[in-house]
């Protein structure tokens, strides 16, 4: 049985080699040169038509989209929540308020995330009526400002800090922009801290009452509207640092309007987001 | 023993008074004799139990008790592989192992995640489930498919049950033979199968054919004497299985069941390998192909990965997509499905197959080495020819239509067919009268038969006509006279003659004639006539037919008065100077299908050995008949006989055909054998035995044939089981033959066999098709993950959808190729190469997968992409997204537009995005159905709506995607969402390039035969 084996695996050593190189038909894995070449040129032809068809097929449906809107915004039909600074895992702020490291980050990304909000980088902005829909025919399209001020103390204009060194530190929420969408009502953000073993309160929203106003809105895309600012509701904490870390589960959503959503089973950040604060002294 | 002597005695006694009952007491002494030699014999075979009295048998509960105790006569089936081995193997096998590893991959992964983050969402194991489920379900299904196959087997072996006389309760009952028991007193008779293994107690004329046991094909005597040792050699023993051919017999029953000689042999048989179906290696070796892509395309991508800096957890995953998106997960099912299907097919035509692959085995057979008893011919003796008048008549031997349109005017033939009537012990079975008479039962044997069929469809009722001729005296025929006698009133009544009638071995009854019946008159018998008579019974001889002489004599009323006492013993009347009135020959006739069959077998390639027991010159006659001998083809005999020359002189080259017998093979050696096999087309197998069918098999098999035996002996079980396929035979076959074979003839019909080529071809060609076109959308359930991992798009497909296309809209499609016609006459090619022609061949492989699969994933991407852009994601966006998507703390997500998406949001884009591609691939897949119909052909040749299944398969592919996507699209579970009635048409355009350029692959074939576009596009 053995000696079967053997042979048959120099056999095969044979066929291989012979696959390899068989010097009596010239053929190099099994095919002559210029079968390798036909073959080559065969699939260059037939690859070079297959991709200048798909080109061809997808400069054709390019061409079906508008730049400006996309064509269907039928999956996004309602506004998700999201907040500031950017969560580097997962929606877990932690920092201890002694040690500024701890936190310096948060301020890094706050600045940064504010830069288009500066007074001068909003000169050019129209300064729009309040509370209406300000609608827009073209063929250029103005953004309304969002002046700084309406965070209170949160617009980093008083407390470069953001509060994060007192022990009241500021979360920016904000709606997702969403082309056209036009909010109902009178859209604001409600936010609700939950810390263990005590009750829910509600924290203490700018500007007041969390209002999002009406002017901001529709929004008419990157192109069009190259310049627009999202208004934006910050959400301070204003619960008292202490020895034992403060752990608080912090919700916010959106209410007022009716046709922005602020819950699906699904989707936990359709116009509601929750996220947890934890601080130490 | 010493229990038992008291018992013996009580049988001898009993034994003596039923002798005095039956045998009327004249030879009272010779038969006690023979009681004792028996019960001497007895005591040596001290194994049975005598608990009974000979005229009384066993009593029911004494059977009963053995019954229980020995279990039913019946040959058990060869030890079966227990189910749960088998269904083991179903779960282990083919591509099994592979989504077994996916399924581990993915519970590890899920391990891994959950280790790192209690909440880690549980799709990894909802997707190692769904693989396990998959393997599973079709692993049960596959099974179930298996054991139904067997089932229709079981039920047809129960379909015949055998029947033995038995005595029991001191009565005669009829009982199935499964419920013989040790000890039990059976009579058989002239035709009867022996129910099991028995010792004769009482005999007269009684022979056996052995030939199933021993190979002998001579009909051996049986007697109550003791005469050898070995029990294979003792003239009292009777084997079960083999058949009683003329005589009766009384006889205990000594063993039964897997005791019996028999059933030693045919425990011995099931030693034999079984050899694996061509079509088992074929999907091997499809399957090695498969898993080989998958698997060096997963640890490619795998290694790839890693090095792009991909998490391992995430390169694992990676894996497990590629290996499900590689595995075509429905093709074995629908394999078993299709071979099934042609399985039913079959059996509509006669063949039941046992062995689902054996379906295809039949249609790459090679060689088939045939019986010639029932299965080339009807297996009855007919009469072929007759000789009266110096002249010889051919008589109609087809099957149904029985006119005979000879000349019947002549006296000759009113005296000859009176013979034919009256010297015959044959008689119909009462209660047939309906029954067309070549079909009667009748209770005789083969010749006697023959001859009582046709003189009632030439002469009519002939039981009225022996009833009006009254027999007074008989001798039956024996083998030492070699003639059969009778004497009869004859139906005149003014003649008051007795008529004499007598037939038998030409010669002993022409040398016991004084004169011959020429036109009615007769004349002296004198030379001239007499070699008249020798050249018709050569000429007949020499067909292969068997002779009968027939003469008669009046008996003179003045010496034989109407008083007379006839003496058979005494033969108290003349045996000379009788009257010689013709011959008549009989032959077992070809099937009027079998010379059609054997031509279709040469156009497709087909070499027919016939293998018989027979007689060279019958073998020969039959073979020339149908049509195995071609009739231009000369054997050297011939050649030698038509030269005048010596046998030695003939140039062998010349000789076509060979008729090599038994004596002969046993001489030859190997080599000398596979000579013989390779340089003549035509080969006749006379006078061998069943054992020499397997050198003959396995000499076949020496040239890389595919063989197909057919036989029904329990000998045959070997060559059977050796067999490439195996052929038994419903009707004449027996129970061990059947269990060895793969296939089993209903109608013992050549011609069927033919036909379940043509079946076994047919699905060959079908699966290949079946296969081209499951493995085609492999590619494009391939790509995406491949342009996920490189380019970092969103994943255009899912796991689960995949898993969708694999078991859900491809099932039916890919079933329904099955349906598909030939394109040319399959039966006008060679038998496939076992070697050669591959079921998945490189063209095929490299066809699908890298001209047609491709185009498919091009065309799925379109639609992929234009879903994503018209949502908001143009194509440039999507490039290297894929990081940030997946994040799920990521809630505002840019897109070209500028507006944000939340997780979720994008959750059930990507889940759009799925059902777009799937749906671009199920379009694709229509047009891939339709390209597949032909290999060769344009579909306009083959005609689109012939197959009416194709229509029914694309069908089911929409419904299901429209299902799946409009009824299930709030199931989340499942990823798919409702897509715009408008993405459905997207892929259209490459659909139809997919249909175009296949028929331009297919023109060029037809245009270029042998052209380098034909060796690399062909499949």
């Amino acid at each position: 049985m053995t000696k079967k084996d053997k042979k048959s695996f120099q056999q095969s050593l044979a066929e291989w080699k012979l696959f390899l190189y068989n010097p009596t038909t010239g053929a190099f894995l099994g095919r002559t040169a210029k079968s390798w070449g036909l073959i080559l040129l065969f699939y260059l032809v037939f690859y070079g038509f297959l991709a200048a068809l798909f080109t061809f097929t997808m400069w054709v449906m390019l061409q079906t989209l508008n730049d400006e809107v996309p064509k269907y915004r039928d999956q996004i039909s309602s506004p998700g929540l999201t907040v500031f600074p950017k969560p580097v895992t997962a929606l877990e702020y932690s920092f201890s308020v002694s040690k500024r490291e701890s936190y310096e980050g948060y301020i890094e990304d706050l600045k940064k995330f504010l830069k288009p909000y500066t007074a001068e980088a909003q000169k050019n902005l129209r300064n729009c009526q309040d509370g209406a829909l300000f609608e827009q025919k073209g063929p250029v399209y103005e953004a309304c400002q969002f002046p700084l001020a309406l965070l209170e103390a949160c617009s980093g204009e008083s407390d470069p800090e953001f509060g994060y060194s007192k022990g009241h530190p500021c979360i920016l929420v904000k709606m997702n922009r969403i082309i056209g969408l036009k909010p109902q009502g009178k859209p604001a953000i409600e936010c609700t801290g939950n810390s263990k073993g005590e009750n829910t309160t509600t924290l203490p929203v700018y500007p007041s009452e969390g209002n999002i106003d009406l002017k901001y809105f529709p929004y008419y895309g990157k192109k069009l509207h190259a310049s627009y600012l999202q208004p934006l509701v910050a959400v301070q904490f204003n619960y008292t640092a202490s020895s034992t870390p403060k752990e608080v589960t912090v919700e916010c959503k959106i209410v007022g309007s009716k046709n922005l959503k602020n819950y699906d089973d699904r989707d936990k950040f359709l116009g509601r987001v929750a996220f947890k604060i934890t601080m130490r002294a | 023993m010493g229990q038992k002597t008291p018992q013996i005695y009580s049988v001898e006694l009993n034994g003596a008074k039923d002798m005095k009952q039956t045998d009327k007491g004249d030879d009272k002494d010779k038969y006690r004799g023979l009681w004792s030699t028996c019960l001497e014999l007895r005591k040596n075979h001290h194994k049975e139990h005598v608990t009974k009295e000979i005229d009384l048998g066993l009593s029911s509960t004494q059977a009963a008790e053995l019954l229980a105790r020995d279990g039913p006569n019946a040959l058990s089936p060869p030890q079966e592989t227990p189910e749960i081995i088998k269904f083991l193997k179903q779960m282990v096998g083919g591509f099994s192992i592979l989504l077994w590893v996916g399924a581990i991959l993915c519970w590890i992964a899920y391990g891994i995640q959950f280790s790192n983050d209690k909440s880690s969402s549980l799709d990894n194991v909802y997707l190692g489930t769904v693989l396990a489920l998959v393997v599973i379900l079709t692993g049960i299904f596959a099974y179930y498919q298996e054991a139904k196959s067997t089932n229709i087997m079981a039920s047809f072996s129960k379909m015949i049950p055998q029947q033995a006389l038995v005595i029991r309760d001191s009565e005669k009952k009829i009982i199935p033979a499964e419920q013989l028991v040790v000890g039990d007193i059976v009579e058989i008779k002239g035709g009867d199968q022996i129910p099991a293994d028995i010792r004769l107690l009482f005999a007269q004329g009684c022979k056996v054919d052995n030939s199933s046991l021993t190979g002998e094909s001579e009909p051996q005597p049986r007697s109550c004497e003791f005469t050898h040792d070995n029990p294979l050699e003792t003239k009292n023993i009777g084997f079960y299985s083999t058949t009683c051919l003329e005589g009766t017999a009384t006889g205990m029953v000594i063993n039964t069941g897997d005791r019996t000689i028999i059933g030693h042999i045919a425990s011995l048989a099931s030693g034999v390998g079984n050899e694996k179906t061509p079509i088992a290696t074929e999907i091997e070796h499809f399957v090695h192909i498969v898993a080989g892509v998958a698997i060096s395309i997963g640890v490619l991508f795998f290694i790839i990965a890693v090095s792009m800096k991909y998490r391992v957890l995430d390169s694992i995953i990676f894996l497990i997509g590629i290996i499900v998106a590689n595995v075509p997960e429905g093709l074995l099912a629908t394999v078993t499905v299709t071979l099934s299907l042609t399985a039913k097919r079959m059996a509509k035509k006669n063949c039941l197959v046992k062995n689902l692959e054996a379906v295809e085995t039949l249609g790459s057979t090679s060689i088939i080495c045939s019986d010639k008893t029932g299965t080339l011919t009807q297996n009855r003796m007919t009469v072929a020819h007759l000789w009266f008048d110096n002249q010889i008549f051919m008589a109609d031997t087809s099957e149904d239509h029985f006119k005979q349109t000879f000349d019947q005017s002549s006296g000759t033939w009113a005296s000859l067919s009176k013979i034919i009537t009256l010297c015959n012990r044959a008689e119909f079975r009462p209660g047939q009268e309906r029954v067309p008479i070549m079909k009667r039962v009748v209770v005789g044997d083969a010749s006697e038969t023959a001859l009582l069929k046709f003189s009632e469809v030439v002469l009519g009722d002939v039981m009225e006509i022996r009833k009006r001729n009254h027999k007074v005296a008989e001798i039956p025929f024996n083998s030492t006279n070699k003639f059969q006698l009778s004497i009869h009133k004859t139906d005149d009544p003014t003649d008051k003659r007795f008529l004499m009638v007598m037939k038998g071995a030409p010669e002993k009854i022409l040398e016991k004639c004084s004169t011959i019946m020429v036109n009615g008159q007769e004349q002296p018998l004198d030379q001239s006539t007499a070699e008249a008579f020798y050249t018709a019974y050569m000429e007949l001889g020499g067909l292969g037919e068997r002779v009968l002489g027939f003469c008669h004599l009046y008996l003179s009323a003045d010496e034989f008065p109407e008083t007379y006492s006839f003496d058979v013993d005494a033969m108290n009347f003349p045996m000379s100077n009788l009257c010689f009135v013709g011959l008549l020959s009989m032959i077992d006739p070809p099937r009027s299908t079998v010379p059609d069959a054997i031509t279709k077998c040469r156009s497709a390639g087909i070499k027919v050995i016939m293998v018989t027991g027979d007689h060279p010159i019958t073998a020969k006659a039959i073979a020339k008949s149908v049509g195995i001998i071609s009739a231009n083809s000369e054997t050297v005999e011939d050649i030698a006989k038509r030269l005048n020359i010596a046998v030695e002189q003939v140039n062998k080259q010349d000789a076509k055909a060979v008729v090599v017998t038994g004596m002969e093979l046993k001489d030859m050696s190997e080599d000398q054998l596979d000579e013989v096999l390779t340089s003549y087309p035509e080969i006749v197998f006379a006078r061998t035995s069943p054992q020499q069918k397997l050198i003959i098999v396995e000499g076949c098999q020496r040239q890389d044939a595919v063989v197909a035996v057919t036989g029904d002996g329990v000998n045959d079980s070997p060559a059977l089981k050796k067999a490439d396929i195996g052929i038994a035979m419903g009707i004449a076959g027996s129970d061990a033959a059947k269990n060895a074979a793969d296939m089993v003839l209903l109608d013992d019909n050549f011609a069927s066999i033919v036909t379940g080529v043509e079946e076994g071809r047919l699905i060959f060609d079908n699966l290949k098709k079946t296969i081209a076109y499951t493995l085609t959308k492999n590619i494009a359930e391939l790509c995406p993950f491949l342009i996920y991992i490189i380019v970092g798009v969103p994943l255009p497909l899912g796991t689960i959808t995949i898993l969708f296309i694999d078991l859900g809209t491809d099932i039916v499609p890919s079933i329904a190729l099955a349906y598909e016609k030939a394109e040319s006459d399959i039966m006008n090619r060679k038998p496939r190469h076992k070697k050669k022609d591959r079921l998945v061949n490189k063209p095929l492989a490299v066809y699908s997968y890298l001209h047609i699969g491709l185009m498919q994933s091009l065309g799925a991407f379109l639609v992929y992409f234009t879903v994503y852009a018209q949502e908001g994601f143009r194509p440039s966006t999507l490039i290297n997204l894929r990081v940030e998507w997946e994040k799920d703390f990521v809630n505002n997500l840019e897109d070209s537009y500028g507006q944000e998406w939340t997780r979720y949001q994008r959750k059930y884009l990507e889940w759009t995005g799925y059902t777009a591609f799937f749906i671009g691939i199920m379009i694709q897949q229509i047009a891939d159905l339709i390209i597949r119909k032909t290999r060769k052909n344009s579909i306009f040749q083959q005609g689109l709506f012939r197959n009416k299944v194709i229509w029914v398969g694309i069908a089911s592919q929409i419904i299901i995607a429209l299902i799946l996507s409009y009824g299930l699209g709030s199931i989340t579970a499942l990823n798919f969402t409702m897509l715009r009635p408008q993405y459905w048409f997207v892929a259209v355009p490459h659909a139809f390039l997919i249909w175009v350029y296949d028929e331009v692959r297919k023109l060029f074939i037809r245009l270029y035969p042998g052209s380098w576009w034909d060796k690399n596009m062909y499949y």
